[in-house]
């Protein structure tokens, strides 16, 4: 139901909740769970070559690509053949939004590259305030945490599909 | 197991000083330190608020002001009724406080009395003379010498006072987007690092500032109901005020006790030995406070050494006075965390070494 003071919208943070209701990851998403969360992601900007972050580095929290592209080299045999590259929409480093370790794989801008990223501690605030946007978000982050693991496994000769 | 390296000697050093210098800058811009810190504990109250609001389907913006509104109104509301409670009850007040102070200072005779009973050679001290026995003359010196300049300095406080409310407004509705443009501006580098920071700032300075209202709430319910056990009027009242004296470190306390003393003393002019155990329970709670209470609500957030504690409250109280004995503490412990912090960042040559990097790649693209 609308609520009447609906009709107050602006239009430059209605045109970035549109933005962000096409990311996958925020589809399941209202309106109104994308305006709190938007008031916890950080824009940045990269140029083509410049360092996102480094493997080793404390994971802190997860990267969305809005445009241009995002390579991560790893020194891990399996993330070395596989290079995965990520384009507009996708996203990388979802591991440290569940703990706080290193990260397994540097990500290098091969194009001037815009993403928005998302802080662990900012994200478990929000899980403590509204629990429902944490289980959709968990949930596609699940998912492709899954297809990401099967493609990793897939990869190594010696270990079965899961 | 997770090691975290403890700041050294060095960086001790350098917090000390330069909370030091913050003290010297807050006491010569206390007109607007004051109303900031009331902001900062009004937006920690109310950003839940804004939140539910905001849950409703309201903008985060829109949200900040409805709730900013109600704030104003209220402030509104409660300066109305207590300045009409004040005209039409000015003058019992003034006769009620002369009534307390006149029972304080049957106290202290009383005392004097017992004591001298006990110790002859207490008749010729400066204490036993320097008591008044005239409240009439006492309070004509005091309103000669002191009412006027008192009353000129609380007139003087109400315009920064008026700011609280606006700069609780302001961090409402725009203190998520400024430490957000804060945040755009670091170098990406040493972005995620950077909010790190922020968040732990934010974090200390939340958990201070709530930790001490939770602390004022647990006092003012326990000797409240201390002194209701001891049948002293208005218990809640004395609470509470005592509560919030105590964000006043030592000297606060110190006060608090004095005025329960005093109302005891007024309530039960023959029974000195309630008014005893009212020292007693006062000191009892300042003891639940300093191992219990304080532990769990402030304590946890500032993580400071109890003996650099009691140090600072001395330095600070040198370098900017009363202001500086309530600021200290929870000035240390920011600094503490924003030198940690800086120190990781700066210090950190992998991350220097990546932004020499991009500042090369800037300079090739441009």
């Amino acid at each position: 139901m609308k609520l009447p003071w609906y009709f107050l919208r602006n239009s430059p943070e209605e045109e970035r909740i549109r933005k962000l209701k096409g990311l996958g990851l925020f589809k399941e998403l209202s309106v109104r769970e994308l305006r709190e969360l938007d008031e916890l992601l950080h824009a940045r900007s990269y140029q083509k070559d410049e360092v996102i972050f480094d493997e080793g580095d404390a994971g802190l929290g997860l990267f969305i690509v809005v445009s241009g592209r995002v390579r991560i080299v790893s020194s891990h045999a399996a993330l070395k053949r596989l290079a995965p590259e990520f384009g507009p929409g996708d996203y990388f480093g979802e591991l440290a939004l569940f703990e706080e370790s290193k990260r397994t794989g540097g990500a290098l801008a091969l194009e001037p590259t815009q993403v928005l990223a998302l802080f662990r501690t900012e994200f478990f605030s929000l899980l403590e305030r509204d629990r429902r946007i944490g289980v959709k978000i968990l949930y596609e982050l699940s998912r492709t945490v899954i297809a990401r693991s099967r493609r990793l496994l897939a990869s190594e000769a010696h270990l079965p599909t899961l | 197991m997770k090691y975290e390296a403890q700041p050294g000697a060095l960086t001790w050093a350098i917090n000390v000083a330069v909370t030091c210098l913050l003290l010297y800058l807050f006491e010569r811009i206390l007109w607007l330190v004051i109303p900031a810190l009331l902001a900062l504990v009004g937006y920690y109250c109310l950003k839940p608020l804004v939140q539910v609001l905001v849950r409703t389907g309201l903008k985060q913006r829109t949200a900040g002001k409805v709730v900013a509104i109600v704030l104003f109104l209220a402030t509104c509301l409660a300066v109305i009724v207590l300045l009409s409670v004040a005209t039409t009850r000015g003058t019992a007040w003034k006769a009620e406080a002369v009534h307390y102070l006149q029972g304080g200072l049957n106290f202290v005779r009383m005392t004097e009395a017992s004591l001298q009973k006990r110790m002859p050679e207490l008749k010729t001290s400066a204490l036993v003379q320097s008591t008044p026995t005239d409240l009439n003359v006492a309070t004509k010196q005091f309103v000669e010498n002191y009412l006027g300049k008192l009353l000129l300095q609380a007139v003087s406080w109400l315009p920064s006072l008026l700011l609280m409310p606006y700069l609780t407004y302001a961090l409402l509705q725009d203190g998520n987007r400024f430490k957000k443009h804060l945040i755009h501006s670091v170098p990406n580098a040493f972005f995620e690092k950077t909010l790190l920071l922020f968040n732990r700032v934010d974090g200390s300075l939340r958990s201070f500032l709530m930790g001490l209202i939770k602390l004022a709430c647990l006092d003012t319910i326990f000797l409240g109901l201390g002194l209701w056990l001891l049948g002293i009027s208005h218990p809640l009242l004395l609470g509470l005020m005592a509560a919030v004296l105590a964000w006043i470190p030592v000297l606060g306390s110190v006060v608090a006790c004095l005025i329960v003393v005093i109302v005891a003393a007024t309530d039960l002019p023959n029974d000195l030995v309630t008014t005893y155990c009212c020292i007693l329970l006062f000191l009892c709670v300042r003891l639940l406070d300093d191992f219990v209470f304080m532990p769990l609500t402030v304590g946890r957030s500032l993580r400071i050494h109890p003996v650099l504690s009691v140090l600072m409250l001395f330095l600070g109280a040198e370098v900017a006075g009363p202001a500086g004995l309530c600021l200290v503490l929870p000035v240390l412990g920011l600094v503490a965390v924003v030198t940690e912090m800086l120190v990781q960042i700066l210090g950190d040559e992998h991350l220097r070494k990546r932004y020499y990097h991009a500042r090369q790649l800037e300079r090739v693209t441009t």
